[in-house]
Parts: C-alpha cells; structure tokens; sequence
C-alpha cells in the first residue's frame, strides 16, 4: 500500500486541527493545552505537539495528516515531523496579521517539502475580513519563489469537499512529480 | 480575561517558593521548572546546567501532551509521570494536581529513580496546595 505523510502548516488560528479533524476517517490524535495566548488566537485550546489523522484517497493509497503546532517556540516539532513528510498543505487566517508575510515566513521554514514533494496553499477565515486575495498571496509568492508552483485556494476547513479538494491537488502534484522525476532518471 | 499564570506575580512567587525547596530537599537536582501547558516557563531554578529555558518549557510541553494523548489512545487512565532515562541522570514530569501546570525536572545520576519521583510529587502537591484557594 503506498503511503504519504502530508504536514498541514501555519500559524495558531489558521485551521490545522479542524482541517485534519474533517478529513479523517479515524479518530484524530490531538495534543491539545489550554491556550494562555488569548490576545493572539482567542480559542481555548492550542496544539502543543502535533495532530494526526488518516484518509485513504484509493484502495490502495492511504495519507497520513500531521498538524504541527503553529507557534515558532515549538519549532523542534516542525524540525522532526518535517523529516518523514513529502509535502504540506500551508493554512493561514486571512485576517491574522499581515497574513502575505505569514505565509511567506512558513514557505521559508518549509522549503524543504517544496523539493522533496509540493506544496498547496488554503487562506481561511476569507470571509470574515477584507485581507488580501488568492491573487495577492500568489503573486507574492511568485516574486519571492519564481521557481515555485503553489496552488493556492480560499478553504473552510470545517467543509469537508474544499479540504479534499486543496488534498488531492497537493497529493496529484506530488504524484505528478514524482513520475516526472522517475522517467527523467530513466531515459537519462 | 485571567492573567496566564507565567504572568501572574503570585503565582510565579509561590512556584519559586516550591523549587527552591524542592532543591533543599534533594541536592542531585540539577534543574526544574514550572510551567503552564502550553509551554511557558513561569519559574526555572537557576541552573548550572546549559538550559535554554523556554525551549526546555516548549519541549516539556509537548511531551506532556503527548504522554497524555498515548495514555487516551491506549484507555490507560492519564498520565502520571514522564520518566527520561539516560546515562546521566534522569528527566522526570508530572502535572500539578488540578492546575494547567506541569513541573519538569532534571536529577543527577547519583539520585535514586524512587526519591526523585517522591520528591517531584510532593513538590507538584504543594504547589497545587498554594494555588487552591483555603477552605472557609
């Protein structure tokens, strides 16, 4: 059966652990504490080590979900669960602060998942403010990353068919990649 | 909104007051600290020991968090202790009974796994005893 281990990334409030919670189909392994960081994120909870869930996307392809704490002061656990994984969906909330110079930061801190696999970008919390748009975050990522390809997308990550929509993308690119890769070796 | 407890003056003084005397009780500790669960320190004892705080109370954190989420996972009850085992001596955690504290400390190797535990226990106590308001 083959396997890929996908990060969801970014910062506290992005959406990381209801992400994971609508996309998997076994119980979700939370590591929650009682978050004292009000004035940044008013939710009750925060992440402290990671999330983990499943999802098989075929017969014969299961996705292991890895959610990282969004504060840097816990950047040890980015450092290991960045290892085992092939590429990362980057959550942020638009109406975080300079939300653009967020996900740049991640991009940064994450680099290595963009070679090792890809990478897709979900902006939540769209809605609720007049933050930059798709085409804001992507440009801006062009001019820092021209090398890259990052399909960015508006997420509810409480919404089950946009969740696996920014999945499958990354999941594909991946895939796509990866056989791109195997028939440069082979007819090199 | 309450003031977290890493930044609340009183509590930062009563957990000073209980590692320093956990370290009067037991002269194999080499560090300990206190802090909230989501990984800020609110008092270390002064260590000679190279220990970046705030990353030891961000680690500590996540490995509460975790040792809580195998014993769930396994319906084991909760988590009681951490234990680190290594050639040099011993990392033990615990949560502070009916607080969103853990206390974390590091013993020496010539310190036995038994006192260590007995003395972290006691020490997470009165802590708790200090933050629970007195009966009337």
């Amino acid at each position: 059966m083959a396997e890929h281990v996908i990060l969801f990334a970014g910062p506290m409030g992005a959406g990381k652990t209801t992400a994971i919670q609508t996309l998997s189909e076994i119980p979700v392994v939370l590591t929650e504490a009682n978050n004292t960081e009000r004035h940044v994120a008013d939710k009750a909870t925060t992440t402290v080590a990671l999330d983990y869930g499943e999802i098989m996307v075929s017969d014969e392809e299961k996705v292991r979900l890895y959610g990282v704490p969004g504060q840097r002061r816990f950047d040890f656990m980015w450092d290991i669960l960045k290892e085992r994984a092939v590429g990362m969906i980057l959550l942020v909330n638009n109406d975080a602060p300079n939300p653009i110079a967020l996900a740049l930061e991640f991009l940064e801190e994450f680099s290595e998942l963009n070679s090792r696999g890809g990478v897709v970008m979900g902006i939540s919390r769209s809605d609720v403010s007049g933050g930059p748009s798709v085409d804001d975050y992507s440009a801006a990522i062009s001019a820092r990353y021209p090398e890259l390809v990052v399909p960015v997308f508006t997420v509810d990550t409480r919404n089950t068919s946009q969740m696996r929509l920014a999945l499958m993308t990354l999941i594909m690119n991946i895939e796509a990649r990866s056989a791109f890769t195997l028939n440069g070796s082979t007819a090199a | 909104m309450s003031v977290p407890a890493h930044k609340d003056q009183a509590i930062i003084d009563n957990a000073a007051t209980v590692l320093n005397e956990m370290r009067a009780l037991c002269k194999s500790l080499v560090y300990a600290a206190l802090l909230t669960d989501d990984g800020f320190e609110v008092v270390s004892l002064p260590s000679y020991h190279q220990t970046d705080g705030s990353r030891m109370a961000s680690m500590a954190s996540s490995m509460q968090a975790l040792s809580d989420a195998v014993a769930r996972e396994l319906k084991m009850g909760s988590s009681e202790y951490i234990i680190i085992a290594t050639q040099t001596g011993y990392v033990l955690q615990l949560r502070v009974p009916s607080q969103s504290l853990v206390l974390s400390a590091l013993f020496g190797d010539d310190e036995t796994l038994g006192k260590a535990l007995s003395i972290s226990r006691l020490s997470a106590q009165k802590m708790s005893a200090l933050m629970t308001p007195a009966a009337v």
